[in-house]
């Protein structure tokens, strides 16, 4: 019971009030990264 | 542990509608009603709602992030919507990310070291009180191990991480995370009141909300709202390096009530949860911090041109372009944010937990407050 508790603890808060699009916080992470060097590289190419 | 939903790229086309409304919310409030309100005379005073309240698009963002959910629609942000404003914790990180470009290698060991020590401090004083206090209200155990870690370190992402190691249910996150918004709501509309009444600069402050506010995102909207400026030694490039000193200390935090509660438990349960050290950095670092670094590596090599520091050449355009670009995605970020506070949830987190957040929140802003106050002389400048 505690095993399934502690196992759909995450993903229930996730589901019930999930604050991202990604599957869990490392894959925001790393979406953010991406949309950064996008964004920088468009700054690079507009501002030069 | 499935994953049913669809991925990111698939989810994408049903979150333009919440993000229009967010851009339309962010391009109204910069480019009408902030100026009215520089240019509006209230009780003889030119841009009164400016000069006393302080208000600026942060704040205002927030506000109509936090209307649109309680007052607009009710309660809950409608369906449509929901997925924009999911987006909102993305901005967030990307504009921390993008913050790099604030500093140089040399001004990261600056106040970083400043940083360790009031954090290092903090994070264990907290999470002592926690669980001193946890006994004390006689709370559950996983209700205390995750209110230590979202109280000591960074609110929502510190709970969520904290949960599976010591057993909690939903409902244990859910109230930790309550409190923390809540109590974090109250301190981002007053410490800016506080920081100019107590004529802080920018550092000072920075360092005391980077310390004494409960959740990342409101320590990002508190910098913002005491000094909407994206520069070199602003409020918010210093609260954010005592940020990220916070974030990275998740996987130890985490592992040390892991430790506490399984020293706890009375029968030898089911160990799988219980995971050691070097397993827990690699699963719980926050690696959006790799990408702050890169920035700040980059920056160091002059990639991006001149950073505009004191006394030095002017920012580059690229610089420039950087930081403004940086004020948008951050206000993004907070209308978003502020679509995510219920009041109603916030008030049904009552009982033991509430207090108990109350309690240790109340006592690191002001103890957050008085160490910065006492050090104030000390605090180098970068």
């Amino acid at each position: 019971m505690a095993q399934t508790d502690t196992t759909n603890a995450s993903a229930a808060v996730d589901d019930k009030g999930k604050m991202t699009l990604f599957k869990d916080d490392r894959a925001e992470d790393i979406g953010a990264i991406i949309l950064t060097v996008v964004l920088v590289a468009i700054i690079l190419f507009l501002a030069r | 542990m499935t994953d049913n939903s669809p991925g990111f790229i698939r989810q994408l086309p049903s979150a333009v509608p919440g993000l229009a409304l967010i851009v339309a919310t962010l391009v109204v409030i910069r480019f009408w009603i902030e100026p009215w309100m520089a240019q509006t005379v209230l009780f003889g005073i030119k841009g009164w709602f400016v000069q006393v309240l302080h208000l600026n698009y942060i704040l205002l963002g927030i506000i109509c992030g936090l209307l649109y959910r309680n007052v607009l629609f009710g309660g809950k942000i409608p369906d449509v919507l929901t997925n924009g404003f999911r987006l909102s914790r993305l901005m967030i990180k990307t504009g921390i990310i993008m913050l790099g470009s604030l500093y140089t290698i040399q001004a990261i060991v600056k106040l970083g070291s400043m940083a360790i020590f009031l954090i290092g401090g903090f994070v264990i004083m907290t999470v002592v009180m926690v669980l001193w206090l946890g006994q004390l209200f006689k709370l559950d155990r996983s209700m205390t191990g995750v209110m230590a870690n979202a109280l000591s370190i960074c609110g929502v992402s510190a709970a969520v991480a904290t949960a599976p190691a010591v057993e909690a249910k939903a409902s244990h996150v859910a109230y930790a995370i309550a409190t923390i918004l809540g109590f974090g709501v109250l301190t981002l509309f007053i410490s800016p009141f506080i920081g100019h009444a107590l004529g802080f600069n920018d550092l000072q402050y920075g360092a005391w909300i980077g310390t004494g506010i409960l959740n990342s995102g409101q320590v990002l909207a508190a910098a913002l709202a005491f000094n909407p400026n994206v520069a070199p030694g602003t409020a918010v490039s210093v609260a954010e390096i005592w940020n990220i000193m916070r974030v990275i200390s998740i996987p130890f935090a985490v592992f040390a009530v892991t430790v506490w509660y399984w020293a706890g438990k009375l029968e030898e349960a089911d160990k799988s949860q219980h995971k050691g050290l070097g397993t827990l950095l690699v699963e719980k670092f926050p690696v959006f911090v790799l990408g702050f670094v890169a920035m700040v590596i980059l920056t160091s090599l002059g990639v991006f041109g001149d950073v505009g520091l004191k006394d030095g050449p002017p920012a580059s355009a690229v610089i420039k372009m950087l930081r403004v670009w940086m004020t948008w995605i951050f206000g993004f970020g907070l209308v978003g944010l502020g679509g995510y506070i219920d009041f109603k949830e916030i008030a049904q987190a009552g009982g033991a937990p509430l207090k108990l957040g109350l309690i240790v929140g109340a006592t690191k802003y002001v103890l957050a407050l008085l160490v910065v106050i006492l050090f104030r002389d000390y605090l180098v400048a970068i």
